[in-house]
């Protein structure tokens, strides 16, 4: 898999808020690349300056074997995002494509595919402002990917997506990194991310938290957790061997553990005394560990001190 | 440049398809023409009513009155009566716009004539009624028993011979020689106002991108001078189209109502360059307008900066009075040298002046280029900001910033 995109060191102030602090990632061809954190942590900041929108203070984004920007091999649908509203769907999808020097007949081929298979078949001659807020944003979809870019920048690309259409665009995105295309998107709906993607960056305020394959980063920071409903006594709960830190909330407590535990064996450390109505354990998700970062909330005492 | 006529192309095709541009493409020339159309019938009703001028003479001076009257062009219609005072005013009671005058020796001796009318009447009849004091003052002359030399030298009256210095070149131009200088100006006049409305067009084609929030979208495939150039274009070419309708509807219209042969007195040299100045006065606007759009959210909520640049095209309609009063004057020559005003005082100024000041036209299209390159980079540094700026417009202090940047 070759590297067709690598940012190094971005840096970007608006006034004298730094917004970026450098910034080091690679997309390589036929991989899903997931920048992920909170509001305002940076996200669309990086994409813009990928995309030429913006211009970095500092540090540099390369483009493999291309010395400009390679504008008709990018895909590009922005977090703001839209169309003209008094245009037919089909003309709007032709003049993007025209924009990015596509044949017109391939264009207008493919668009009638994806038509058919975001299930907007026949609505070509409909004007934009006649569609749904949902059915535009498959419209926006295909334009970007219509053109067979080598790279396709999908700045929250569910965002606003019913569950059946979120699940359409996950099955598309996964089907162009099959068939080589670099995907780099953001997002800050974990789970959905989780479900798909091969490496994850994770920024927040404009710094990286964690990044790398999601298995490594899953099998890094995926400590277990023990959810216990019931009245019990803090001290009684921190005496539990293996547990590293416990939040407690009401009548539920949360204990953290190691990623090393052997459930069954931990479970018969419980003492028996303990209240429980409910019990659950599981391993920590990418969700609660995006919440940590963007809450700076100290989940995990330890495997993370990245951002300790 | 491919990208931005391809910019170009696009804008063109919306536009065309787009129902209001095509009803305002068609509605402006057939609104006009059908006023000045109807006008002329209503005008031409008017010549038939005249006003019934009946005339009992008894002193015999109706000839003569009939020739002062022709010769005025005074629209009345004199004919001859000897009906009475009173069978006048009952034949009146029914009339419009008539009149019976009845010149008999109280005329010659006390000046007086006595005049009925219709209780409806043209408003300058007075007035006109003045014309013959002249007649019937000779005759009381003549009655007088004043030679007729006399007569002649009483008559003729005090006349002002004005001479104006600079008039004297101009004097022997003919009705032909104006309309020959005319026309080419009309012509280029009309696709200045042309192309300048479409600039307005720009405008909101430009805040247009940012409501419809596919700016980044446009941006990811082309540059922002790219899309700005494409739009500038495009917006040219659709005011030519809009010109040329205008034309359609113009040529014939002039060539039947006052029977100019228009084709003959535009294909000249001059009209090349009253084109040019027109075309340059374009980009001009073309060039703000696309920046100004750019800071604009939406149209309704333009701030009072906004507002006052949009009025920036009318500015020339100031200078008309003093440019026609005195074409070489100080004004006329300070709203040459305003790029804002030069390419409408220009053309107004080339149309009422004999002989063109080469060296002022010079200098003003130097100043209109110059002020276009500007314009271009400041309006190119607004538009890459303003047009990916969404919620908001720009204020002038954020727009003094971007262009500093």
């Amino acid at each position: 898999m070759g590297t067709v995109l690598s940012v190094k060191n971005l840096e970007k102030s608006f006034k004298t808020k730094q917004v970026l602090k450098g910034i080091t990632f690679e997309v390589r061809s036929g991989e899903i690349m997931a920048i992920l954190g909170p509001n305002g942590a940076g996200k669309s900041t990086t994409i813009r300056n990928i995309m030429g929108i913006m211009y970095p203070d500092n540090g540099s984004v390369h483009f493999e074997g291309h010395t400009d920007l390679p504008r008709n091999i990018i895909g590009y649908l922005p977090e703001e995002r839209g169309l003209y509203k008094n245009v037919k769907v089909m003309d709007m999808l032709l003049y993007l494509a025209e924009l990015k020097d596509y044949p017109a007949k391939k264009a207008r081929e493919r668009a009638m595919a994806y038509l058919e298979k975001f299930d907007l078949k026949g609505k070509e001659h409909v004007k934009l402002e006649e569609l749904s807020k949902g059915m535009n944003q498959k419209v926006q979809f295909i334009a970007s990917i219509l053109h067979e870019p080598e790279l396709l920048i999908l700045d929250e690309p569910f965002s606003g997506l019913d569950p059946v259409s979120q699940d359409l665009f996950k099955e598309e995105i996964r089907d162009l990194a099959n068939q080589g295309t670099a995907i780099l998107l953001s997002s800050h709906q974990m789970n959905l991310v989780e479900e798909m993607c091969d490496r994850l960056f994770m920024i927040q305020a404009g710094q990286k938290v964690i990044d790398g394959p999601l298995d490594e980063v899953k099998a890094k920071y995926s400590n277990f957790k023990c959810t216990i409903r019931g009245k019990n006594q803090l001290a009684d709960l921190e005496g539990i061997a293996g547990v590293q830190h416990v939040q407690q909330q009401d009548d539920v407590n949360i204990l953290y553990l190691g990623k090393d535990i052997d459930p069954v064996q931990w479970l018969k450390t419980l003492p028996d005394h303990m209240a429980i109505q409910e019990l659950r354990l599981d391993r920590i998700s990418l969700h609660e560990i995006f919440v940590a970062v963007a809450t700076n909330k100290n989940l995990i005492t330890k495997g993370v001190e990245v951002y300790a | 440049m491919r990208n931005a006529l391809k910019i170009a192309k696009w804008e063109i095709k919306r536009n065309l398809k787009n129902k209001s541009f095509l009803i305002g493409l068609f509605i402006t020339p057939i609104m006009i023409f059908g006023f000045m159309l109807l006008g002329s019938i209503f005008g031409g009703d008017d010549e038939d009513t005249g006003t019934n001028v009946y005339i009992h003479d008894e002193i015999g001076v109706f000839d003569t009155v009939k020739e002062t009257v022709a010769s005025s062009g005074v629209d009345w219609k004199v004919k001859q009566t000897d009906i009475s005072e009173k069978e006048a005013l009952k034949k009146l009671q029914d009339k419009e716009d008539t009149a019976y005058l009845f010149l008999n020796k109280d005329t010659l001796n006390q000046g007086t004539v006595n005049v009925l009318t219709s209780e409806e009447i043209n408003a300058y009849f007075t007035d006109q009624l003045q014309l013959l004091q002249g007649p019937i003052q000779q005759l009381q002359a003549k009655e007088l028993g004043l030679s007729d030399t006399q007569l002649a030298a009483i008559s003729k009256g005090v006349a002002f011979q004005e001479t104006q210095a600079k008039d004297e070149a101009g004097s022997d131009l003919t009705a032909e020689d104006m309309l020959q200088k005319i026309v080419p100006i009309i012509f280029a006049g009309i696709i200045l106002l042309s192309i300048v409305f479409s600039g307005m067009y720009i405008f909101q084609s430009a805040s247009q991108e940012k409501k419809d929030k596919i700016a980044e979208i446009i941006l990811s495939s082309v540059t922002p001078g790219e899309l700005m150039q494409g739009k500038i274009i495009g917006y040219f070419v659709l005011g030519i189209v809009q010109a040329v309708v205008f034309l359609i509807f113009a040529v014939p219209f002039a060539m039947w109502k006052w029977d100019i042969p228009v084709a003959s007195y535009v294909l000249v040299p001059e009209t090349a360059l009253l084109v040019a100045i027109a075309i340059l006065g374009y980009l001009l606007f073309a060039s703000m307008f696309v920046g100004i759009g750019a800071t604009m959210a939406d149209m309704g909520s333009a701030g009072q900066f906004q507002g006052m640049v949009m009025m920036l095209p009318f500015l020339p309609f100031i200078f008309i009075g003093p440019v026609l009063s005195d074409p070489s004057g100080l004004i006329a020559q300070i709203g040459t040298y305003i790029p804002f005003t030069s390419p409408g005082v220009l053309l107004l100024r080339l149309a009422v002046l004999d002989t063109w000041p080469w060296m002022q036209i010079v200098i003003s299209i130097v100043i209109l280029i110059v002020s276009i390159w500007i314009m271009m980079k400041l309006a190119g540094k607004i538009f890459k900001v303003g047009i990916l700026m969404y919620g908001k417009n720009a204020t002038p202090k954020e727009m003094w910033k971007w262009i500093r940047a």
